[in-house]
């Protein structure tokens, strides 16, 4: 499974691709099934140069009742960062919230290779 | 210190609407974001996990109250109500829009401060010996020749785009308090034989994958040719710095494939041809730069104050911190206090937007309107009475910012880590405040004495890992946070890359593993060692079998 | 005509090429100004010189100026190449033509050339562009402008701050 992440132009904020909008929690982005519709639905994002910056796919798994990334970079991006818990998405709080942050599994992604390189 | 003249002040205005312009340009589609990414970055402006960072410059670390106290308004209203105070001396913030970046800039411009070439292929941020102008064994204050830096460096139109970043520090005394040799120049400040002031330049230095400490290329620069010297440096840089290959494209690389003798004769045959009066700084300019850096405001004061000997009698807490955080002034009666950002249990180099407040009051009313940062991720006000220790102590404690702890084992630099960055491997926020909180008794810390942590979470070095007493590097094994550990890393005059000491180990064995290299010390250590003199006279092998007695302890 | 943006006195605007480029097997054609790479150059440069056309020389990123030092004042127009916008090799380049050898005659600023560059350029001493990115005359020359002062010299000849700071 795979799902399409991206940051938000205006602001940074991570942000995740459902049916051809962004949503800003990862429990409502898209997942693909197929490589095809998930290629497709990159390609499509990329040429949003308005509204996000380089949208790439990630890996999805089954984690302890509902969808998680594989990766645990990933995971840091959907939650927020683990110094602060009032900081980032993670501040919402609720079930999804929780299921992500205790989520089993993690591993480096596989979909992703290319990591963001600072010039 | 220097005060932006009118110029000073208009080149930052028109930095900034530059940068309004394209950032306007970029969100409406004009340009991409290949064109844009460079244009942000030589603004300080980063895409992280979860926003944008924005990397204000601390020139030379050196700040005074109306600068501290916009970095809070800043924080405070674009950002979350805090900062990170860097290895370079500079201040990031985590949760910045790209929207209101244009505008930041702007107000940071009302005081002299900007976010110019904190990123990029370009001349970075300069820094420089934080005791500066307070140091009794000073040649020279570093900061005035960092500011004739910065200035000459500051949109230079040859050297914007080359082939990676570039870092020069600077340093006023025989001791290097400024870690010049892990830069790509390092200069120190000198006097030659006819007592003539010059540098010895260092070319070279870096950590990151490939470290290396800068060989000296030039060890008798006259002062008065830095910056034609420096043209000569950076010009045979951007032409043969290897641009195939960005793990291959820093300066140190370079002095490398040539050797020092090589690359030293191309820049000395570079500089020959050199106009050099067209790029040496004039003296007019040098003594107004210099006038700007002469201490004044100081009282006569006796060496010792009664009031303060007094107070720290009968105080255990302040007489602690007076013996961890004061440094020895070169002005009779006063000292410099160090304001730890390194509480245990907090994220190293963090300071809220009220605590930037209160140490510029303090800078204001205690320390001649004057604030440093140091590469150590601590504050420092370096004109203090003696007088007022007492009463700094007492504000500063109040704030969470007297933690005795400063080159204890508790003064760690951290990098931001994966909680932030997009470029690391593992967190090491977590990895600081577990080692922190295992030595927060103050008495325990102080036993165990002088021991720098560094801590980075990825191989490009942020945390400095290479240079600690204690590295530790975080790597990705499998998806799950590793730790390298390497001992005898040290930055000064001393300076030397740290050894492995054995395969990486998980998250939750690192702590543990400082407190057992540090037990394993402690039973080594003969009468007055530091830990990193037992550890060079010992090696590794006492430390390797203190964490990898039990092999099974590291799966 | 193709054109280009060139920048006289301060001012900017669209000006026709008179120059042809020439592949290194190309025939010459009977007349007119040609640009030629530098190993063509280094080849039949004297030749080319002789015929009493404009000559053009056209450099890469890699290779250096230097070896056209003694032919420099017979030459009518040096093309600096910028492989990526990101190399910035021309730079150098530029400034050790017009500051080392005063060289007098037009240096053109062709590749991946960029409007947020132009103030860059015009520093170092190039006079015309062939923007890759669609910008025109007007833009480059608010672009080259935006900064009412410089802190060092260069090609251009605009005092530094610290000469301003004398005259103030």
């Amino acid at each position: 499974m795979k799902a399409l992440t991206a940051n938000r132009l205006y602001d940074g904020e991570a942000v995740f691709w459902k049916s051809g909008a962004w949503v800003e929690r990862f429990a409502d982005a898209e997942l693909f099934g197929a490589e095809e519709t998930a290629e497709a639905a990159q390609s499509s994002a990329a040429a949003e140069i308005t509204r996000v910056v380089d949208p790439y796919l990630i890996d999805v798994i089954e984690a302890d009742g509902g969808p998680a990334p594989l990766s645990y970079r990933e995971r840091l991006r959907a939650l927020g960062p683990t110094n602060k818990p009032g900081h980032g998405k993670q501040a919402a709080g609720g079930a999804d919230v929780a299921r992500l942050a205790h989520a089993h599994g993690s591993a480096r992604s596989t979909g992703r290779v290319n990591l963001i390189r600072r010039k | 210190m220097y005060l932006y003249d009118d110029i000073d002040r208009a080149m930052l205005e028109d930095r900034a609407a530059e940068f309004r312009a394209q950032s306007q340009r970029r969100l409406a589609g004009e340009i991409t974001e290949e064109q844009f990414k460079p244009l942000r970055l030589m603004n300080g402006l980063y895409l992280q996990l979860h926003a944008y960072m924005l990397r204000i410059a601390i020139p030379y670390g050196t700040l005074d109250p109306a600068q501290l106290r916009k970095l809070a308004h800043v924080a405070r209203t674009y950002d979350r109500g805090y900062g990170h105070f860097t290895t370079r001396t500079n201040l990031q913030l985590h949760w910045i829009k790209l929207r209101d970046a244009p505008t930041i800039l702007e107000e940071l411009a009302e005081v002299g401060l900007h976010a110019i070439q904190t990123s990029g292929n370009c001349i970075r941020n300069l820094t420089a010996d934080p005791h500066a102008g307070a140091a009794a064994d000073e040649v020279d204050d570093p900061r005035i020749w960092a500011e004739v830096i910065r200035q000459w460096s500051t949109f230079h139109p040859e050297f914007s785009f080359l082939p990676r970043k570039f870092k020069i520090a600077v340093t006023g005394a025989p001791t290097d308090r400024a870690a010049i040799r892990i830069y790509d120049v390092g200069l120190r400040l000198k006097r030659d034989a006819d007592g003539a002031l010059a540098f010895e330049v260092r070319v070279g230095g870096g950590l990151g994958r490939l470290p290396h400490l800068g060989p000296v290329v030039n060890p008798d620069l006259p002062a008065r040719h830095l910056l034609s010297y420096l043209q000569a440096i950076l010009r045979v840089y951007n032409r043969h710095g290897r641009r195939d290959n960005i793990h291959k494209a820093r300066i140190k690389v370079l002095v490398a494939s040539l050797g020092a003798e090589e690359f030293a004769r191309q820049v000395e045959e570079e500089w020959n041809k050199t106009d050099k009066a067209a790029v040496d700084i004039p003296d007019t300019e040098l003594a107004r730069i210099r006038g700007m850096f002469q201490p004044g405001g100081f009282e006569t004061r006796p060496a010792r104050s009664a009031a303060f000997e007094a107070a720290r009698a009968a105080d255990p807490r302040l007489a602690r911190f007076a013996r961890r955080n004061l440094t020895a002034h070169k002005i009779p009666g006063y000292a410099l206090v160090a304001v730890s950002l390194k509480e245990p249990g907090e994220t190293p180099g963090d300071a809220t937007s009220e605590q930037m407040e209160l140490v510029a009051d303090l800078a204001e009313r205690y320390s001649l309107n004057e604030a440093r940062v140091t590469y150590e991720q601590n504050l420092l006000l370096p004109h203090v009475k003696l007088d007022d220790i007492p009463a700094v102590f007492a504000a500063l404690d109040g704030a969470g910012l007297a933690t005795p702890n400063i080159g204890l084992v508790s003064d760690i630099i951290a990098c931001p880590g994966l909680d932030y960055c997009a470029l690391a491997n593992t967190r090491s926020i977590n990895i600081a405040q577990a080692i922190a909180r295992r030595f927060e008794d103050p008495a325990t810390a102080e036993r165990v004495g002088e021991l720098k942590i560094k801590i980075s979470g990825c191989i490009n070095a942020c945390g400095h890992h290479h240079v600690g007493h204690i590295g530790i590097l975080g790597v990705d094994k499998k998806g799950e946070e590793f730790y390298q550990l390497t001992l005898g890393g040290a930055d000064g005059d001393d300076a030397a890359l740290g050894q492995v000491l054995g395969p990486a180990l998980p998250s939750e064995r690192v702590s543990g593993a400082v407190d057992q290299i540090v037990e394993a010390y402690l039973a080594e250590r003969h009468d007055g060692e530091r830990f990193i003199d037992t550890f060079r006279r010992t090696g590794l092998t006492p430390f390797k079998e203190a964490v990898y007695a039990d092999a099974d302890q590291t799966r | 005509m193709p054109t280009l943006i060139k920048r006289a006195d301060g001012r900017f605007f669209a000006a026709e090429d008179v120059f042809v480029r020439l592949a290194d097997e190309e025939a010459m054609p009977p007349a007119g100004g040609v640009i030629v790479s530098l190993s063509r150059f280094h080849a039949e440069g004297e030749r080319l010189l002789a015929d009493g056309r404009p000559v053009g020389v056209a450099v890469a990123p890699s290779e250096e100026v230097e070896s056209l030092a003694y032919d420099l004042p017979r030459i009518a127009l040096v093309v600096l190449e910028f492989a990526k916008f990101r190399d910035g090799r021309p730079y150098s380049s530029a400034r050790i033509l017009r500051e080392r050898f005063g060289y007098a005659g037009e240096i053109r600023a062709v590749g991946d050339v960029l409007l947020e560059q132009a103030a860059f350029m015009v520093r170092c001493g190039f006079d015309t562009f062939v923007p890759a990115d669609g910008t025109g005359a007007q833009a480059w020359e608010s672009a080259a402008h935006r900064y009412r002062y410089v802190y060092q010299s260069a090609a251009d000849g605009r005092p530094p701050a610290y000469a301003e700071r004398v005259l103030a």
